[in-house]
């Protein structure tokens, strides 16, 4: 046995593409921009909405209020909250505040004595950004979903391929794409091929403090050898 | 290719995002230690299979992940409607009587 042992580490699903090397700023031409978000941290939250102040809660902790319309997201500088099923909703945000936000939540709900709970997934989701004027194309030959009709600020749950994964509209300049991470590899070689014929580049992401999702990466990255 | 209606989700989809959850509303015998080897059988394995309407479960996979009632119809594959499996019980209840 090494003296060392067991010394788990971090990495993005998609390591292996060594997607930082092949980054390069955006620019504005017809070519189809992408390029994951790694190491956010996500959890699944579930509740009854009937049960008196579960959603209080929720607004409480995270600032964000707790959707309850199918598809429906709530944003805000801090993450984002997504509606996924009548009883399920999924939170996003950068790791440090996610972890503090399901603990506290936790709390609340064993305080409450709240029918409810938080399930940290950050390990089992990742990310992806898809841009330019083409990026709902490359899905419409992936996918069965009319993704030309989800609203801004909206989410749809449907499968590209033969991976479930959660598509989330906020402006007209791109979507995300939530996956799994078994699929990771998969989901990413189906993007990359779909988006071949328009141009693939994969874009440097940057941090902008206005925006839900690309403001979590303004967070320090979380340590990659894991305690 | 069917296109179904979640429920739940409340838009039409493809069946691409759907599975197939078998006959719905089977019954399960009340007291299950007294009745007779032949009825706990028709319980477990025989179903109807019928020519014609039929409510079947579906399950929403690929995005709310619930299970609902659907009315199809098994020759011309005609949807009539679907439900969560609340409401359905009592339409097909009320079909049954």
């Amino acid at each position: 046995m090494p003296k060392q042992g067991f010394q788990p580490f971090m990495e993005s699903p998609l390591h292996h593409f060594k997607l930082d090397a092949e980054a390069q700023p955006r620019r504005t031409d017809g070519r189809i921009w992408c390029n994951e978000l790694p190491h956010l941290g996500y959890a699944v939250l579930r509740g009854d909405t009937a049960e008196a102040g579960f959603a209080q809660l929720v607004e409480q902790v995270t600032g964000l209020a707790l959707p309850l319309k199918a598809g429906a997201v709530s944003q805000g500088p801090q993450g984002v909250l997504m509606w996924t099923s009548p009883d399920e909703w999924l939170l996003v945000s950068h790791r440090q505040r996610l972890a503090d936000w399901t603990a506290q939540l936790d709390a609340g709900f064993a305080e409450h004595k709240l029918f409810a709970q938080t399930v940290d997934s950050s390990g089992g989701l990742t990310l992806a950004w898809l841009g330019g004027t083409e990026h709902l194309t490359v899905l419409r030959h992936l996918g069965v979903y009319d993704f030309e009709s989800i609203p801004l600020g909206h989410m749809v749950s449907t499968v590209l391929g033969k991976a479930t994964v959660q598509v989330i509209r906020l402006d007209t300049d791109g979507v995300f794409v939530v996956f799994r991470r078994s699929f990771a590899d998969y989901v990413w070689r189906l993007l990359r091929r779909a988006a071949q014929p328009y141009g693939f580049a994969v874009c440097q992401l940057e941090a902008r403090s206005d925006h839900p999702l690309f403001a979590q990466l303004a967070a320090p990255r979380p340590s990659l050898i894991l305690a | 290719m069917l296109v179904i209606t979640c429920p739940y989700c409340q838009e039409a989809r493809e069946e691409e995002e759907f599975s197939y959850a078998g006959e719905a509303y089977i019954a399960r015998p009340a007291v299950p230690e007294e009745v007779d080897d032949a009825t706990w059988g028709d319980y477990v394995f025989h179903r109807k299979n019928p020519r014609g309407w039929h409510w079947e479960q579906w399950q929403h996979v690929a995005g709310c992940r619930k299970v609902f009632a659907v009315k199809r119809h098994t020759v011309s594959y005609e949807i009539a409607g679907s439900w969560t499996l609340a409401d359905g019980k009592a339409l097909y209840l009320e079909e049954q009587a």
